[in-house]
C-alpha cells in the first residue's frame, strides 16, 4: 500500500518491526496488525478508556494514539500483563473482588491501575479514584475495582481459585453447597487477561467491513440516490440502498412493524440509515459512504411529542392510518373508581413530571459479523446481542430463510441493557453483504452512530395526580403519560404499558387510571432501557408521595408503609403478587440508614431521601407469540463423571448469568461449582432461550436449568443406587459424592456413579424448560404486559450534599435495601445493585441527549453524554432481605432492574431535603438547582446579590 | 474511524520544524500529544496532508528555571507539569490547573503547548498564564517573538500566531514571596470532562494589602479571557469578602458566555461570580502561606 512506513514497537517485551500508513492509530495495530484484541474500542475519541496501553509505562488513549508518531515506544497491553501463565496479582484481585461485569472496560481500567501500582505500590481510594477517572464503566463496577486495586498485594503469590472471597461469602443462611455462595465469576479470569472475545474482536479469513450511511434530514424523501461514485472506488466489494432490501417490514412488537432495513422512500430523523457499503476495510467503506450522492426533498418535522399529537402535525408515517396524530400506542386503563377515589381524599394534588432521554451507551458498540454459506443457504452470525433467539426470529422471518438454517452465536457482550435486545441494521445488512459478495463481512456502529441508532430510553411527559387520606392511605391514582417514541415502534408499545402497569405493583391501589400516549417523532427511536418505561414514572410517583407527605406531616416512610404491597395480592390491573418482602425492605432502610437521626436534622446543603421501586422477573408472554417454553437447557455429564456440560442460550450481557447459571446446575446435580462448563451460546448446540430483557435470566433459565440438571442426576443416582443396593429416593448428592441420607458413610463418589450411569445406559443428559404459569393477567387489552411469576421490591436511602452556590450536588452515601429472593450469587447481586445506583446517578442528574433544532443529536459523544466516573461513585451498602420465591430456582427472583427503580426517587427528594428546590424535570442539573434556589430568594440567576461574605453553615465554598 | 491520508514528517530541530511548516503550507499541521488535533481528524473538523510530529524535538521538551523565569517548553505535558517539582514550587497555580484536566490519560499526552495552540476556549491551563502575567515564545520564519499570553488568543481555535509558526515554550514568572494563586473550575463529571466555566486569579500581598491582582476566565468567552477590571478593584486595597465580592461581580460582568448544552449563559455568569470568589479566597490563603 501506498504511503507506508516502517516502524519499531517493543510490544509487551516482543521488539516488533510494522509497516504502517501514517494515518494508523496504535489502537488499529494492536488490534488488527498484531492481533492484541484485549484493548478495546469504546469511543475512537479518547473519552471512555477502554483502549489504554502503558506508552513508556504511562497511560494513554491508544485510539488517538498515531503509531508511526511513537515509533520507538515500548507498548504494554493487558495481554502483557500474566507472566508465566500466572496472571497478574492485580488481575487476580480483580477476579476475586468481582470487580468486572461485562468486562469490556476492564482491560483498560486494569492498564490504569497498573500504572498507579508501579508508582504508588498502596494506593489510597482517592488516589485510585484519580487514576481511573478516564476509564468509563457502564456497568458500574466502580466500587468493586476501587477495593481490588487497593487489595492487589493481597494476591502476591497467592492461586487463583473460585472459592468466596471471605466478606462476600454468604447473604442468607440456607444450606446451600454453591447457591447463595459469592463464587467467583465464571467469566472473569478471560476478562482481566484480554482473552474474552466480543464481536469486534473476531476475526475470519478473508472477512471484509461494511459501514452504513444514514439520513441528514429529520424528515424527507429520497428523491435521488446515486452510489456510482461510491461503487467505481478501489476496493468497494457491494454497495446496498433501499432498493436492494426485502420490502417485509421488522420491528420488535409484531403489531407494528415499521422499520425497513434501508430506508425505501422516506427518511424520518437524522440518523435514518439510507444505504450500506461493504469494502475490503473499514477506512475504504467509510470513504466511499461519503462518495454517496443523495438527495432529500425536506419534509415538515416534529420533534416535540404534544406537538406531534396535535391536529395538522407532520405525520410519520401517513400510510398507516392507524397511526392517526402520530399516535403510535394507545392505552387506556381505568381500574375501580378514580372519581370516588378522589371524592373519599383529604388531599388531591396534581403535578406534571418529564423524563429524559437517555441512552443504555454500553462501552461496547454494536457488531455484527455474518458468514453466509452458499452451500445449504445456510448462515452464521454473530453478534453482539441481548436476544439470540429473537434475532434469528427476525431474520428468518425479514430475510424469508428457514429458521434452523441460521445459526446465532453470542460471544461475551460488553453491555447491553436494553440497545441490545433487538435486531439491528448492521445484523441485516452483514447478512446480505455476505451473501451478496462470499465473504464474511464484519460491521458495527461507533459510537456516534449507536448514539443516532439510539432505542434509548423514552422521553415521559407525565401528569400524575395523587388522592390520599389524612393518614396516608392512597384512594386514588390517575396517570397520563405522553412517551416520546422516535421515529419507529421498536419496543414502544410494551415501553407504553409497562409506564402504567408497575404502578401498582409497589403500593396498594384500589382505583387508578392510565392514560399512555406513545407518540411518533422525528427523532431517533426509543426502545427498551433497563427498568423499561417505569424509571421516570416511578420518579414521579416517588416524588409527588414525598411532596403530600410533607404536606400531611407524615414522615416518607410512614406513608410508603402505610400504602406497601403485601404478599399473595392480586393487584387491581390483575398482577399476581406471590412473594413480597416490600415491607421489611423499607424498615430496614429506614432502621439501618440512621433516617430518625438524618432526616430534618441536617444542616443546609445536606440531605437525605428515600424512594422505592420494582420490577417483573421476566414477562409472563413472549414478544411474538408462541407456545414454546420461554428458557429450554440441556444438561451432560461428560463421560469421565467429573465435567459438567450447560448449554443454554440465554445471554450473559454483564449481569453474570454464566455464573448464576453453573451455580444452580452444580447445585441441583451435587457437584462443586468448578465442574460446571458452559458451551458456547450457540443455537446450533443449545435450544431457544427468550434472551436477556425483562430481567428473566434468573428465574426462567435458572428453572430450567434446575430442571435439567434435576433429569440428568436422576440418571446419575439410578447407577448409584445400583451400586449401593438402595433405592435413588435415599440418596443425597453434594459436593461431588452421593450418599445414603440415612447413613452417611454409605457413599460413592459422584464421578464413579457418573460412569457407571453412562456405561449402562450411555449419555447423561437431562433436559429442562420452564414456561410461565398459564393465564397471567387480566383479559383487558394490554393485560398481559406487567405479567411475570414473581416480583422484587427495593428501597434506596440516599444522601446527598449540594454545594449551594453551584448547585452541583455529590451523592455520598447509598443504602439499598432489596427483595430479590433468594440471592444466588452475592458477588454478582451486590455487583448489580451497585451499578444501578451509579446508573441511577448518571440518570437522575447527567444524562440526556440533547437536540439541535433540524433533530441532530448535540452530544453523541462521551463527553457530553455524561454517564458517570468512577469520581461519581458513593459510598453504597446494599442489602438483601431474608425472602423466598416459591416460583424461582431455589427460591430466586430478579434483581438487575428493579433495583435501578428507587434511585431516581430518592436522589430527587435527597435533593429536596439537601435544598428545599423540588426539581419536576429530569436531568436533576446543578443549573436547574442553582435556578431554584434563587428563585426561592427571589434572585433571578444573572442578577444575584454578591454571595454571602460568611457562608452559611454547611456550605461548601 | 478513519483518518485523512497525510505523510509525517519527524523533525529533531524546531528551526527545521517551522521551515517544514512555511514549506508545506496550508495543509501541514503541527502533531504534539494529538490529543486535539486526533479527535479533530477523526471528526472531520480539520483536514490535514502533512503532520509535523513534534515529539523528537529535544528543545521543546523541559523545565527549566532561568532567572525570574520558568521557561516550561512546549512539549511538556499536564502530568509533566503536576509532577515537576519546579512547577510545584514556582507556579503552583499552573500545576492545579494542568492536573484538573481530569483524565491521567489526557494529561500524560495532552502538551501546554497543544492546549495553547489549539485555542479552544475551555482550554484549562491558558486562565491561568495570563493571571501569572506568563507570556508565550513562539519561532516563526523571521525568528523568535514573545507575546503576552493575555494578547495570544484571538477567537475560538485562532491565536495570534500565523500558519506556519510554533509555540515554543511559556514564559513563566517565578511566583514570588506573599504570593498565591488559584484555578477554580466547574464541570459536571468529576473525571472526563470539560469546564462550563473557570476562574483562574493570581495575586500578591503588601503587608495587609494586596500588592497586584489578576483573573481570567475559562469557557466563558469565545477565548481565554483576562479581567483589567478586577485588579483595578483590587491592587492596593485590603483583603476581605465585600472587597472580593465586587471583583467576582466584576468577573461575572465582564463574561460573554453563549449557552450550549453544557450550560446557560446566565448560569455560566453566575459560576463565574462563584467561582471568582472562591479563586481570590484560595489565592490570598496561599499567599498568605508563602513566606
Amino acid at each position: 500500500m501506498a504511503n507506508e512506513v516502517l516502524i519499531q514497537l517493543t510490544v509487551n517485551g516482543t521488539p516488533r518491526t510494522l509497516a504502517v500508513k501514517p494515518n494508523t492509530t496504535l489502537l488499529t495495530v494492536l488490534r488488527d496488525h498484531l492481533g492484541l484484541t484485549g484493548t478495546k474500542k469504546g469511543c475512537e475519541l479518547g473519552e471512555c478508556g477502554a483502549c489504554t496501553v502503558l506508552l513508556n509505562g504511562k497511560t494513554a488513549n491508544s485510539c488517538i494514539t498515531l503509531a508511526a508518531a511513537v515509533s520507538g515506544a515500548e507498548v504494554v497491553t493487558i495481554e502483557g500483563l500474566a507472566k508465566d501463565g500466572e496472571l497478574h496479582p492485580l488481575q487476580k484481585s480483580f477476579v476475586k473482588h468481582g470487580a468486572l461485569q461485562c468486562g469490556y472496560c476492564t482491560p483498560g481500567m486494569i492498564m490504569s491501575a497498573k500504572a498507579l501500582i508501579d508508582k504508588t505500590p498502596a494506593p489510597t481510594a482517592a488516589e485510585i479514584r484519580d487514576a481511573l477517572g478516564g476509564n468509563l464503566c457502564r456497568c458500574g463496577s466502580y466500587p468493586r475495582v476501587i477495593k481490588a486495586v487497593g487489595g492487589w498485594k493481597e494476591y502476591v503469590g497467592e492461586r487463583l481459585d473460585t472459592k468466596p472471597r471471605v466478606d462476600d461469602e454468604r447473604d442468607q443462611a440456607r444450606d446451600h453447597a454453591v447457591v447463595s455462595h459469592g463464587v467467583t465469576r465464571y467469566d472473569a479470569p478471560d476478562k482481566v487477561t484480554g482473552r474474552a472475545l466480543y464481536t469486534g474482536d473476531l476475526r475470519l479469513p478473508d472477512m471484509i467491513y461494511g459501514k452504513i450511511l444514514t439520513s441528514t434530514v429529520a424528515h424527507g424523501r429520497i428523491k435521488r440516490l446515486d452510489t456510482s461514485r461510491a461503487k467505481a472506488l478501489p476496493g468497494v466489494l457491494a454497495v446496498l440502498t433501499g432498493a436492494d432490501v426485502p420490502d417485509t417490514r421488522y420491528g420488535v412488537s409484531p403489531a407494528r412493524y415499521d422499520e425497513h432495513i434501508l430506508a425505501k422512500e422516506r427518511v424520518r430523523y437524522v440518523g435514518d440509515e439510507v444505504a450500506a457499503v461493504a469494502a475490503i476495510d473499514e477506512e475504504t467503506a467509510a470513504r466511499a459512504l461519503r462518495l454517496i450522492e443523495v438527495e432529500y426533498e425536506a419534509l415538515p418535522a416534529v420533534f416535540d411529542p404534544e406537538a406531534a399529537m396535535k391536529a395538522g402535525a407532520p405525520l410519520l408515517h401517513p400510510e398507516e392510518a392507524r397511526y392517526a396524530n402520530n399516535i403510535n400506542t394507545r392505552v387506556e386503563w381505568n381500574f375501580g373508581d378514580v372519581d370516588q377515589g378522589f371524592a373519599e381524599a383529604d388531599l388531591v394534588r396534581e403535578q406534571r413530571f418529564v423524563g429524559n432521554r437517555t441512552h443504555q451507551a454500553p462501552i461496547e458498540p454494536h457488531a455484527s459479523l455474518a458468514r453466509y454459506e452458499h452451500h445449504g443457504e445456510k448462515l452464521t452470525l454473530w453478534s453482539s446481542t441481548q436476544v439470540p433467539h429473537y434475532l434469528q426470529h427476525m431474520l428468518a422471518r425479514t430475510l424469508g430463510m428457514p429458521q434452523g438454517n441460521i445459526r446465532v452465536i453470542r460471544p461475551a457482550v460488553g453491555g447491553g441493557f436494553g440497545v441490545k435486545a433487538e435486531t439491528t441494521p448492521l445484523d441485516f445488512c452483514a447478512v446480505l453483504f455476505s451473501k451478496a459478495t462470499c465473504r464474511p463481512v464484519m460491521m458495527s456502529y461507533d459510537r456516534k452512530e449507536m448514539f443516532y441508532h439510539f432505542r434509548g430510553r423514552h422521553k415521559q411527559v407525565m401528569d400524575l395526580k395523587i388522592g390520599l387520606k389524612k393518614d396516608g392511605s392512597i384512594t386514588a391514582v390517575r396517570f397520563k403519560s405522553v412517551l416520546d417514541g422516535g421515529a419507529y415502534t421498536s419496543y414502544g408499545v410494551v415501553t407504553a404499558y409497562y409506564a402504567g402497569s408497575m404502578l401498582p405493583t409497589l403500593y396498594k391501589l384500589q382505583n387508578y387510571k392510565y392514560d399512555g400516549f406513545r407518540v411518533y417523532t422525528n427523532l431517533p427511536a426509543c426502545g427498551a432501557f433497563r427498568g423499561h418505561g417505569v424509571p421516570h414514572p416511578r420518579f414521579a410517583f416517588e416524588s409527588l408521595l414525598d411532596m403530600m407527605a410533607a404536606e400531611l406531616g407524615l414522615d416518607p416512610f410512614e406513608i410508603r408503609l402505610k400504602n406497601a404491597m403485601r404478599p399473595g395480592t392480586r393487584t387491581v390491573n390483575a398482577l399476581d403478587i406471590s412473594s413480597c418482602e416490600f415491607v421489611q425492605t423499607l424498615e430496614r432502610a429506614r432502621q439501618e440508614s440512621g433516617w430518625k437521626e438524618k432526616r430534618g436534622k441536617l444542616k443546609r446543603g445536606k440531605g437525605i431521601g428515600v424512594g422505592c421501586g420494582g420490577f417483573v422477573s421476566g414477562a409472563g408472554y413472549p414478544i411474538y407469540r408462541s407456545d414454546f417454553p420461554h428458557s429450554n437447557a440441556i444438561v451432560r455429564v461428560q463421560e469421565d463423571g467429573r465435567a459438567i456440560s450447560l448449554a443454554i442460550a440465554a445471554a450473559d450481557i454483564g449481569q453474570g448469568s454464566d455464573t448464576v447459571l453453573p451455580q444452580i446446575a452444580a447445585e441441583e446435580l451435587g457437584v462443586p461449582y468448578p465442574w460446571v462448563t458452559m458451551v458456547e451460546c450457540d443455537s446450533a448446540l443449545a435450544p431457544i432461550d427468550l434472551g436477556s430483557y425483562s430481567s428473566r435470566v434468573t428465574l426462567m433459565a435458572g428453572n430450567a436449568v434446575k430442571m435439567a440438571a434435576g433429569k440428568a442426576l436422576d440418571q446419575v443416582l439410578a447407577a448409584a443406587a445400583r451400586r449401593l443396593g438402595c433405592s435413588a429416593r435415599d440418596l443425597v448428592a453434594r459436593d461431588g459424592q452421593i450418599f445414603v441420607k440415612a447413613a452417611p458413610t454409605l457413599r460413592i463418589a459422584w464421578d464413579e456413579a457418573a460412569r457407571l450411569a453412562f456405561a449402562q445406559n450411555g449419555p447423561v443428559v437431562g433436559t429442562g424448560w420452564y414456561r410461565p404459569p398459564a393465564e397471567l393477567g387480566g383479559a383487558f387489552k394490554g393485560g398481559t404486559v406487567g405479567t411475570s411469576p414473581a416480583y422484587s421490591f427495593s428501597t434506596a436511602v440516599a444522601e446527598v450534599t449540594v454545594d449551594l452556590y453551584t448547585g452541583q450536588v455529590q451523592v455520598d452515601r447509598v443504602n439499598d435495601f432489596s427483595d430479590a429472593g433468594t440471592v444466588i450469587n452475592p458477588v454478582t447481586f451486590h455487583a448489580q445493585v451497585e451499578g444501578s445506583v451509579i446508573m441511577g446517578i448518571g440518570e437522575t442528574m447527567m444524562e440526556d441527549t440533547q437536540h439541535a433544532k433540524d433533530g441532530a443529536i448535540l452530544n453523541p459523544n462521551l463527553h457530553d453524554y455524561l454517564v458517570p466516573s468512577i469520581g461519581e461513585t458513593p459510598e453504597i451498602h446494599t442489602h438483601a432481605v431474608e425472602s423466598y420465591e416459591a416460583r424461582g430456582p431455589f427460591g430466586a427472583k430478579e434483581i438487575g432492574e428493579g433495583s435501578l427503580l428507587p434511585m431516581l426517587g430518592a436522589i430527587a427528594n435527597a435533593i429536596y431535603d439537601a435544598t428545599g428546590v423540588r426539581v419536576t424535570e429530569l436531568p436533576i442539573t446543578p443549573e436547574k438547582i442553582r435556578r431554584g434556589l434563587l428563585e426561592a430568594a427571589k434572585r433571578p440567576l444573572c442578577d444575584q446579590s454578591p454571595p454571602d461574605a460568611s457562608p452559611e453553615p454547611g456550605c461548601p465554598s | 474511524m478513519e483518518i485523512c491520508d497525510f505523510t509525517l514528517h519527524r523533525p529533531t530541530t524546531a528551526a527545521e520544524a517551522v521551515a517544514l511548516a512555511f514549506e508545506l503550507g496550508a495543509g501541514a499541521r503541527f502533531l504534539a500529544g494529538g490529543t486535539d488535533l486526533l479527535v479533530d481528524l477523526k471528526q472531520r473538523r480539520l483536514a490535514a496532508t502533512h503532520l509535523i510530529a513534534l515529539d523528537g524535538i529535544g528543545e521543546l521538551k523541559g523545565i527549566t528555571r532561568n532567572g525570574d523565569t520558568l521557561e516550561v517548553g512546549a512539549l511538556s505535558t499536564m502530568s509533566d507539569l503536576g509532577d515537576s517539582d519546579a512547577v510545584r514550587e514556582h507556579a503552583p497555580g499552573l500545576a492545579q490547573s494542568a492536573m484538573s484536566m481530569g483524565m491521567v490519560q489526557i494529561r500524560n499526552r495532552a502538551t501546554i503547548g497543544g492546549n495553547f495552540s489549539a485555542a479552544v476556549p475551555c482550554a484549562d491551563t491558558p486562565p491561568i498564564c495570563i493571571a501569572a502575567g506568563a507570556s508565550v515564545r513562539i519561532l516563526g520564519k523571521g525568528g523568535v517573538r514573545t507575546v503576552a499570553a493575555e494578547t495570544f488568543f484571538v477567537g475560538p481555535r485562532q491565536t495570534t500566531m500565523q500558519p506556519g509558526e510554533l509555540l515554543t515554550a511559556i514564559l513563566w514568572p517565578v511566583l514570588r514571596a506573599k504570593s498565591g494563586a488559584s484555578y477554580q473550575r466547574f464541570a459536571r463529571r468529576r473525571y472526563a470532562s470539560l469546564a462550563v466555566a473557570g476562574v483562574a486569579a493570581q495575586l500578591s500581598l503588601d503587608g495587609a494589602r494586596i500588592g497586584k491582582a489578576r483573573m481570567a476566565l475559562a469557557s466563558v468567552a469565545p477565548t481565554p479571557l483576562f479581567v483589567p477590571a478586577v485588579s483595578k478593584i483590587l491592587d492596593g486595597e485590603k483583603p476581605g469578602a465585600a472587597l472580593f465580592a465586587k471583583a467576582a461581580r466584576a468577573a461575572a460582568d465582564a463574561a460573554r458566555p453563549i449557552t450550549d448544552m453544557r450550560g446557560s449563559a446566565a448560569y455560566r455568569r453566575d459560576l463565574v461570580e462563584t467561582l471568582a470568589m472562591r479563586a481570590l479566597e484560595q489565592a490570598l490563603a496561599n499567599a498568605g502561606q508563602r513566606p
